[in-house]
This record gives structure tokens, sequence and C-alpha cells, in this order.
């Protein structure tokens, strides 16, 4: 960090792997969004965490194929997962939310693959 | 004394665990065909693959985070994106390749087909990263690799095992009637054998999900520079026993059981019982590792949910990802590719994408941001970029040289 309430966002956050209050994965921050306060000095405001927001960022025609197809396979109109800064508990290897994933927008790739694909295979629900 | 015990099972399990089916095919093609001339190839893999894999564990203990979580920080998203699709395209060969070699073990043992043997391997193995203990059979499966040893055996049981070997040896030049360029290129393969990328990816997961701090950091380094080199040493009795075997009679390899034939012709029917026990050990150990790591890489760079200790349906997308690279490696042994070919081809395109893997983790064990104090050190630091220009070298060079030799024809 810079400072206290300062970091350089690109090097120091961008692609950072955000684990939730037990440690649990909840995805990368793929982008991040910024508001502007009454002097319009940008603050930021939330993690933007889904493959749209990703390919939009990496840009060319591959980005744009990402984001066009996480698109299209939406079943609803929820867009990608935000997570407001608040949330955020620490900044060090990894980026560790306040709650647990539980408590966020579940990632629709990986409901829809539950639901159809892997609940459905005996012993789904038990560890090693 | 149970801490003694559990750093002893460790270096015995990181000694079967080393060699797969690219270090058989490896050595004991070039065994045939170059004596022990390639012999300081192997050595110099295993210096390589110990410095860098003591990098990953380093970059686990205090970070607490696998190394290709970290390599999308560093590469920036794009770069990452390619060597993702890289990555896990090379991870997914490999995991044909070691299902061929199981498939092939069980023809050995069987004699049934392999090609019958493909989709039973890929089912077993899928049940087994799906539900059974994996840790206890990551354990049983390295200890039986150990059975390699008949290899070992066979050497000084053979015609052949004195002065000649070491004559050989010490002459790191093609033999009568091999020209450079496929001396060079089965370097290559040599070297990727012993660095093929999977093995990084597989080790500093697998060190996250049995938490490694600080305190492991001494039994992970016994392991790393203890076993690995005991590994390289099986690889090297391969070498030697094809080289007594097949050398003086000009015989070029094609098939795993020529692998296994030296230790018939020196131990006799339990030689060889012990050596399709070894074979069959190690690739399935190593098809386990690369079907995992296939979904490893996939998970660890959009941040998905991994590993063996959530159940699969609270990680959907990584198991998908397991289930659908261990039918695809399936799907490609299915297609009549000779296995041992697939083979060769992995460890070309293994050592083509070696600067990716190797690259991004000499950047991240030199941030102090994950290792704080424990930053490699000049040694490590020196070695790793020698290493570096060595990688660099073989990946520019693997694909002409397979080209000009048709693949060591």
């Amino acid at each position: 960090m810079i400072g206290d309430d300062r970091m350089d966002v690109g090097y120091e956050l961008l692609d950072l792997q955000i684990l939730d209050r037990d440690g649990m994965e909840v995805g990368k921050v793929d982008d991040v969004e910024f508001h502007l306060d009454e002097d319009g000095v940008p603050y930021l405001t939330a993690l933007l965490v889904g493959p749209d927001v990703f390919g939009h960022r990496i840009g060319g025609w591959l980005g744009r194929v990402i984001t066009a197809t996480t698109r299209r396979l939406r079943t609803n109109r929820s867009g990608p997962v935000r997570i407001p800064y608040d949330l955020i508990g620490s900044v060090r290897s990894a980026v560790t939310l306040t709650v647990s994933r539980d408590l966020l927008p579940e990632p629709e790739l990986e409901h829809w693959l539950r639901e159809h694909l892997i609940a459905r295979i005996p012993g789904s629900g038990h560890a090693q | 004394m149970k801490k003694f015990f559990a750093v002893t099972l460790g270096i015995l399990t990181a000694i079967g665990g080393f060699v797969d089916v690219g270090d058989l095919v490896a050595s004991s093609l070039s065994g045939a065909r170059f004596g022990l001339a390639l012999a300081w190839v192997v050595v110099v893999g295993v210096v390589g693959i110990c410095a860098y894999a003591e990098m990953c564990g380093r970059v686990v203990a205090i970070s607490n985070r696998p190394v290709f979580d970290l390599v999308r920080e560093r590469l920036g998203a794009r770069v990452s994106l390619l060597n993702l699709v890289a990555s896990y395209l090379v991870n997914l060969l490999t995991l044909g390749a070691e299902l061929g070699g199981v498939a092939l073990a069980l023809q050995l043992a069987t004699s049934v087909s392999y090609l019958l043997w493909v989709p039973v391997a890929a089912f077993v193995l899928w049940v087994v990263l799906w539900r059974v203990k994996f840790e206890t059979l990551e354990r049983v499966f390295g200890l039986l690799g150990l059975t390699l040893v008949i290899f070992a055996v066979a050497v000084f049981r053979l015609p052949g095992h004195g002065p000649e070997l070491w004559h050989q040896a010490l002459s790191p030049v093609p033999t009568h009637g091999e020209n450079w360029n496929t001396y060079g290129y089965f370097a290559i393969s040599l070297f990727a054998s012993a660095m093929t990328p999977y093995e990084v990816f597989f080790f500093s997961s697998g060190g996250v999900e049995e938490k490694w701090g600080p305190r492991e950091l001494s039994e992970m380094r016994s392991n790393v520079f203890v076993g690995f080199p005991l590994g390289g040493g099986l690889a090297l009795a391969l070498m030697a026993v094809a080289a007594q075997v097949y050398h003086p009679l000009n015989v070029k390899l094609d098939t795993l059981g020529q692998v296994a034939l030296p230790a018939a012709l020196a131990v006799g029917k339990l030689g060889l019982a012990i050596a399709i026990l070894a074979l069959f050990a190690v690739t399935f150990g190593a098809a386990m590792e690369t079907g995992l790591s296939s979904a490893y890489v996939v998970a660890q760079h959009f941040g998905w949910a991994w590993g063996k200790l959530v159940p699969p349906r609270r990680a959907a997308r990584f198991h998908t990802v397991l289930l659908v690279s261990v039918l695809v490696g399936a799907a490609v042994l299915l297609t009549t590719i000779n296995p041992i070919q697939l083979t060769e081809y992995m460890l070309v395109f293994s050592a083509v994408v070696l600067p990716l893997t190797y690259l991004p983790i000499l950047v991240v064990a030199n941030d102090r941001r994950y290792l704080q104090d424990h930053v490699n050190g000049k040694l490590a630091n020196t070695v790793g970029v020698v290493y570096l220009v060595v990688i660099v070298v073989a990946a520019v060079a693997a694909v002409p040289l397979m080209i000009v030799t048709g693949a060591g024809g």
C-alpha cells in the first residue's frame, strides 16, 4: 500500500484472489468499481467478479468473445458479482472478506454445473 | 520418532513419485540410442526441478497461495490467459500419455489390448479423484513406485555394467552413426521429462491443501533435495539397462514391453512381474497428479474453489473440468494414437511451454510481498536464472529439432 487510504489498484488489487471469511475461494478481482466524491476525486467502491468484466478488461477480440459468450449464456440479468468495499477485511497475498461466501450471489456457472451435473453424481456432498 | 517417519515417508513418496511415463520413455529410448551419453541431462534436469520445486514450496509455505494462483497477478490478465491455455493443453497431453502408460502396463500383465483398458483406467482414475482418500492413495502409489528399484538391481545383474557404462557417461557426444540433431532432440526430451510442468502445479497445490507453513519448510526441502535426486537415480537406472541390453544390438525401442524386458532378462519372471507393477504404479500415480493439475490450473486462474478437501458440490466448476479432462485424455488415446509416440510429443510440447511455467515462479519467489524474508537468496537466484536460460534454449530448439529429426526417427 502507498499510504493508509491509497493503493496502486493495478499492481496491488487487480487479479488478486478473493477468499471469504473461512478461506473459501470467491473469485479473482476481475475489475474494480470507482465512484466520484463531491470534489470529483475517485474512490474505490466495490470489487467486481465475473467472466464478462474480465473479458471487458482484457479487451481485444478474445475479450469481446468472452464477454459476449457470458452475457448470452446468462439466465437472468444479474451481471457480475459485486463485492462492496466494506466487506474487505484485509489485502495481503489474497483479499480476505469479513463474510462467508454463502452470503454473496453465487456465480451462475457454478450454480448451473452443480444443479445439472455435479450434484447428480453420487457422493457429491462428501469431502474426502 | 513420529516426525522421523513422516519425513522418511515423504522422501520415499517423492522418490517413487518422481518417475512418470515421460521419464520411462525418454530414459529408455535415449539409453537404447545413445548408451549413457545423455546421462548428464538427467542430472541437469534433476538439479533444475529441485531448485524450482524448492521455490514453489517456499512460496506456498509463506503465502499459502499455490503458484498458478499468483501467476495471474504477476503476468497480467492477458499473458496469463495464454499461459493457462498452453499449460492446460500440455497437461491434458500428459494426462493422456500417463493413462496410455497405465493401459499398456495392464496389457503387459493381462495380454488384453490396451485400448480395452483405456476406458477402465479412465473410469477408475475419475472415481479415485472423486471419492477415495486421495492422500492415502498418493502415498500408496508413491511407495509402489519404489519397485522401480528392480531396474537398479538389473543394472548389476546384466553384462556390461562395468567400465563400459562409465566410458559412455563420460563421453557426452553422439554415438557412432548418430548426429548432433538427434542427440539434441533426445536431450530436450530428457530435460523436459525431469521438469514436466504439472510437477510444480501439483506440488504447490498439494502444499496448500496440506497447510504448509514456515515450520514445514525443512520437511519440504528434505523431500525435494533427497527424494527427487534419488528418483532421478531410478531414471538413470532405466537408461542404463536400456544401454546394456539394446544399445549394443542397435535396437530402437517402441513399446513399453521393451522398457520392462531388461528386468526379465536380469531377474527372471519375478523381475518382470515387479517391473510391470512398477510401470503401472508410476503411471497411475502420475495420472492422478496430471488429472488434478489440469483442473487446478483452470480453477486457480479464474479464482474458483478447488481441491480435494471441499465436497464436489461446493466446487462444481473444478470437478467439471476434472471430469472433462479425464474424458478428453481417454478420448485422445482411443484415436489409437501410439501412446509411446504421444509421450514423445508431450515431452516436446512440455519443453515449449517450460518458460511460461518457470519464469513466473522465479519472479514470485523474489517478491517480498508474498515471501517477506524468505525471498530467493543469491544461490537460488543464480541457479534459477541459469536454468531459465537453459529452459528458453530448450523451448526454442524443441520444435525445429523435432521437425529436422522426424521426431528422433
